[in-house]
């Protein structure tokens, strides 16, 4: 039972972890609607970002962040109204593009670094909290509070805001919206801009843990793709549940089962869940046959 | 009079010019180094490179071998189908007449498999899987060492180093046995179990991971519950180094941690610190600090490499490529050819004794062509370096085995 | 509605497209011209053929280039045709290569009786697992793919007795038509090229059959279509049926060229699932020559790329290749074929709609 717990509690911080670097894509996928395989770059330049405040000028990345983290959000903006913008009427280009971009950051890493990996050092990757027999990482637990609070934050603000409510009514109906007088390029904007800078916080959050290489990025992009669609599009709770959902039952598949095979089994779970509720655990039923009407 | 004197002259200085073009040098051996220079290998892809430059470098400053010079061309291999596309431009276009390579297994198969169509000679330095010897390709040759005799260094070590550090007998002696999940981890880790197992080890674990993957808290709880003396991790870099930071995060303390291929860069030590890493022991190819007994050469080497890169070398994995490049040009000497079977008959005579060379490398070729006298040897994290620590002829006089278990 | 059921003589569809961005409604053509300019084109893709007759390096660069193109052919049957944007056909393609591998290593059967078996049953597995994913649409779809993509990389690396795990399986080199193995590229050459003319003389088929109207109509407006009363499940099955089979046969083909095939050569997306939709895309995707016209760019550059940057900067070629991707999504919105498009448009006068 004790190592039940145990298994529970890995798989809470693993799913903060997809939880967190989930919550930007969910916005960006929930409002402009394509398969950005550029996401996880974004995640990756949060990370070197971070790394590279540490190493030149010894900042924490925990300060770091709020230099780093709204940086890739201007990319963001760029990407979107650069690349995504002038694509809007060719959804399937607009996939091909951000491919061409996946290749380029990933590649323009790997010339400025070499292929050298980096790792941030320090206290703050190696501190652990023992809560009775447990050890926790402090910089997942961190990670799991960040996810947790900005789900909180990104909802009020959708909720209560009126830009918030521009993104939501753009994520319901683009064509509608327009006619109810919202600048829909705009809100195009911001909401990248805003789901960037949140992979960009996600990748300087998660520097102290992992080995930074040019393609990391692409680890995490798989799971947030399925964490996005399994939570239900749109849904920022739905997003964060997903992750949390995706955490546990990988840490569960994993210890039980055979490491090898969590991510399949998880996978396996996530087709199985479409294929019973295909509008995702917090999508609102239909949604991907009525809800929500093409984008195009 | 004058006439003849002139048509005299005329015909020395014919003779002269005749005579000439045996004393130039003739047409350079052109090699083709492939291996990953773009992607995420490139670095190692580099570095093996540069031991290849290096080579060249001194074998032509003695004039090459058979009267010929050495040419390195580069060809870019990322992907198996890219190994055939590049044999078949460096063939074609570049005219090489033979491969050196190649940092990836897959790659070294389908591309040494394309050079044979051509009857090129594939001279291997550093692959590892068992196969690209087991299939018995004629035109292939490996100087290096292979995944196995990484296994058996692995086993070498936990029996000559470790079970006598912890005090303890090598029956009864708990063993994990950690990789990741692609083929050159698999085969390391099942031939390190057969060997293990051999020696009276009791595996208490086998177990596998992607090398990509973003969380080892599953693996860590179970290493955690089979309680081990001995971890042994064969990986890549990210996942070798999250290993290590899970376990320390968890406090998960083996008796011994032994690492293979991985864990001996700086920015693993950067990522978990001196004081963790200390005691830690990687088996690899041999570093810069070998004795001149084990490897003749060594230093030589890395005197070189810093002249001419104004750096330090980046992996061992270079001086290896250097050495299988200077057994390829005394093979080349010995059959006094560049083709493969004849190269392939002079390999199977040659005989010379370990530590002929800077990695240790000694010569003798079993019947599928693999060398069995290849150097690997153990290190030890001591005080934020790597100190070679086995076998006993390698060891810099007053290098001692430190402890091994964590803080 | 009822001339749906007539089969031979469909109605002219308006020349304007219903919605800015939707693929332009060509003309429907007649039987005699549609299946000319097929001959015509292929006649013009077997130039190169002809040309490099006797440079291996070309012909070995042509050989994936026509492998690739029919590939990308297969998968915009169900992507481009279909609308289906599926990023998960690198399980068929796997299905295709680890079978062939499997009968020829271990029973010695030859590819080319195992070949068509092979596709059927690929076929059948795409529609058993399409069948609950199709009830999602466009970018929930493919991302389920990748899901099935990754579900299957994960089971082939683990499946160590039948596809021989991270090992994979090597098939030796013993050359002869009946084995599908052959010492000259242009053997090979030829026979990625008979490969793309099958599939894209079933494309040409497809688009003028009642099958491919149905597609189409899908791909346009599946709530119209199903209101029209298209069984829109069944065509969306049978359009990924055809494009499985044929993707598996790619695959069939890869393997006996490659002679090697483990899990990460066929499973990495950007080179394989994901490369098939950008083939198609680039090339101008919905067209029966885009596939293959996007073949032609990209895989020779890409080769080209590579060995001229092989002594710079690691990541270069890529990062460029990359940089010119998204400018060529930019200035080529339609891909190739609509840039063909546009400049036939203005040659005839006809302005742009």
């Amino acid at each position: 039972m004790d190592i039940f717990f145990t298994v529970l509690v890995f798989g809470l911080l693993l799913g903060g972890i997809y939880g967190l670097v989930s919550i930007g894509l969910n916005l960006i996928f929930g409002v402009v609607r394509i398969v950005n395989f550029a996401q996880g770059e974004l995640v990756m330049f949060g990370m070197y970002g971070g790394f590279f405040a540490w190493h030149w000028w010894g900042i924490n990345p925990y300060l770091s962040v709020f230099l780093v983290a709204p940086l890739v959000g201007l990319l963001g903006v760029a990407i979107q109204r650069l690349v995504i913008q002038p694509l809007q009427h060719e959804p399937n280009m607009q996939i091909f593009a951000t491919f061409g971009l996946l290749m380029l950051f990933q590649n323009l890493m790997l010339m400025v670094s070499r292929g050298e990996a980096y790792s941030v050092g320090g206290q703050v990757g190696s501190t652990v909290l023992t809560v009775g027999d447990l050890k926790l990482s402090l910089v997942r637990v961190v990670t799991l509070v960040a996810a947790t609070l900005i789900t909180i934050g990104l909802h009020l603000f959708l909720a209560r805001t009126m830009t918030g409510k521009a993104i939501r009514a753009v994520t319901q109906d683009k064509r509608a919206a327009r006619a109810m007088g919202i600048n829909v390029e705009k809100t195009f904007l911001i909401t990248f801009g805003i789901g960037a800078a949140l992979a960009g916080m996600a990748g300087v959050l998660l520097t102290p843990i992992y080995s930074i290489t040019p393609g990391v990025g692409g680890n995490f992009i798989l799971a947030a793709f399925a964490v996005v669609v399994l939570g239900g599009l749109g849904s920022v709770w739905g997003a964060y549940l997903g992750g949390l959902v995706v955490g546990i039952v990988e840490a569960f598949a994993g210890f039980y089962i055979d490491p090898v095979l969590r991510s399949a089994v998880w996978f396996v779970i996530f087709l199985i869940v479409l294929v019973v509720k295909p509008s995702g655990l917090l999508g609102q039923v239909g949604a991907e046959e009525v809800g929500f009407r093409e984008q195009h | 009079m004058r006439a003849l004197k002139s048509w005299l002259a005329g015909l020395v200085a014919l003779a002269t010019l005749a005579l000439a073009p045996a004393a130039q040098a003739q047409a350079p051996i052109k090699v083709g180094a492939l291996n990953p220079y773009s992607g995420p290998l490139a670095l190692y892809g580099t570095e093996v490179t540069r031991g290849y430059e290096l080579a060249v470098d001194r074998l032509n400053a003695s004039g090459g071998v058979l009267g010929r010079r050495f040419e390195l061309i580069r060809g870019d291999v990322t992907s198996p189908q890219q190994g055939i596309a590049t044999v078949e431009q460096l063939v074609t276009r570049d005219k090489v007449d033979l491969f050196v390579g190649t940092y990836i297994s897959a790659i070294a198969l389908t591309a040494s498999d394309a050079a044979q169509r051509y009857n090129k000679l594939y001279w291997e330095t550093n692959a590892l899987a068992a196969q690209l010897t087991e299939r018995g390709l004629p035109n292939f040759v490996r100087a290096g060492p292979d995944g196995p005799a990484f296994a058996a260094m692995s086993a070498a070590a936990v029996r000559e180093l470790i079970a006598p550090a912890l005090k303890k007998d090598m029956r009864g002696l708990t063993v994990w046995i950690e990789s990741e999940d692609s083929i050159y981890g698999t085969q390391i880790a099942q031939v390190q179990r057969r060997i293990l197992e051999t020696f009276g080890a009791k595996i208490v674990g086998f177990g596998a991971h992607s090398a990509r993957t973003v969380d080892l808290n599953d693996t860590v709880l179970r290493i955690r519950q089979a309680n081990p003396d001995v971890l042994v991790q064969t990986g890549y870099v990210p996942d070798g180094n999250l290993l290590l930071r899970t376990l320390r995060d968890q406090g998960v303390k083996p008796g011994a941690i032994l690492y293979v291929g991985t864990g001996d860069t700086p920015e693993t030590l950067q990522a978990l610190g001196e004081k963790y890493m200390d005691g830690i022991l990687i088996v690899g190819y041999p570093r810069n600090d070998i004795t001149e007994a084990f490897g003749p050469g060594a230093k030589a080497y890395l005197e070189a490499y810093r002249a001419k890169y104004k750096a330090d070398p980046i992996a061992p994995q270079g001086m290896n490529a250097y050495t299988g490049f200077l057994i390829l040009a005394e093979t080349i000497k010995a059959a006094n050819s560049i083709e493969p079977d004849k190269i392939q008959a002079a390999a199977a005579k040659l005989d010379k004794p370990e530590h002929s060379y800077p990695s240790g490398h000694g010569v003798k070729f079993d019947k599928n062509f693999q060398n069995l006298r290849a150097g690997l040897t153990v290190s030890q994290w001591q005080g934020g370096k790597l100190a070679t620590v086995y076998p006993k002829l390698a060891v810099t006089p007053g290098v001692t085995l430190k402890p091994l278990a964590r803080p | 509605m009822s001339s749906i059921d007539g089969g031979k003589d469909l109605p002219r569809p308006a020349a304007a497209p219903a919605r800015p961005g939707a693929p332009r409604h060509e003309v429907i053509a007649t039987a005699q011209r549609a299946w000319l300019t097929y001959l015509g084109g292929m006649a013009l893709a077997f130039l190169p053929f002809v040309a490099f007759i006797n440079d291996a390096h070309w012909l070995n660069i042509l050989a994936l280039t026509y492998l690739m193109g029919g590939l990308a052919a297969s998968w915009n049957i169900i992507g481009g045709f279909g609308g289906q944007f599926s990023l998960g056909h690198g399980v068929f393609f796997a299905i295709g290569a680890y079978s062939t591998a499997i009968f020829v290593t271990r029973w010695g059967v030859s590819p080319w009786l195992t070949m068509i078996p092979i596709a059927i049953f690929a076929a059948c597995v795409a529609m058993l697992i399409s069948w609950p994913t199709f009830r999602l649409r466009g970018p929930f779809f493919a991302i389920a793919t990748l899901a099935f993509n990754e579900v299957a990389f994960v089971l082939a690396n683990h499946a160590e007795s039948l596809t021989g795990g991270p090992r994979g399986l090597s098939i030796p080199f013993k050359a002869g038509l009946a084995n599908m193995i052959f010492r000259d590229r242009w053997a090979y050459a030829l026979l990625m090229f008979a490969f793309v003319a099958l599939v894209i003389a079933l494309c040409v088929w497809l688009r003028r059959s009642r099958l491919g109207y149905y597609l189409l109509a899908v791909r346009e407006d599946e709530d119209a279509a199903r209101a029209a009363g298209i069984n829109v499940l069944g065509v969306k099955l049978k359009g990924m049926a055809l494009s499985a089979g044929l993707t598996a046969i790619g695959g069939t083909l890869f393997t006996m060229y490659l002679r090697y095939i483990d899990p990460p050569t066929l499973f990495t997306l950007p080179e394989v699932g994901v490369k098939f939709a950008l083939l198609s895309l680039i090339g101008g995707i919905g067209t029966i020559w885009g596939p293959l016209l996007g073949a032609a760019l990209i895989v020779p550059f890409e080769n080209w790329l590579r060995s001229a940057y092989a002594d710079s900067l690691p990541g270069l070629s890529l990062a460029i290749l990359g940089l010119l991707m998204v400018l060529a999504a930019l200035f080529m919105k339609r891909g190739v074929m609509g840039v063909i498009d546009d400049l036939l448009k203005r040659r005839r006068g006809k302005g742009a709609s």
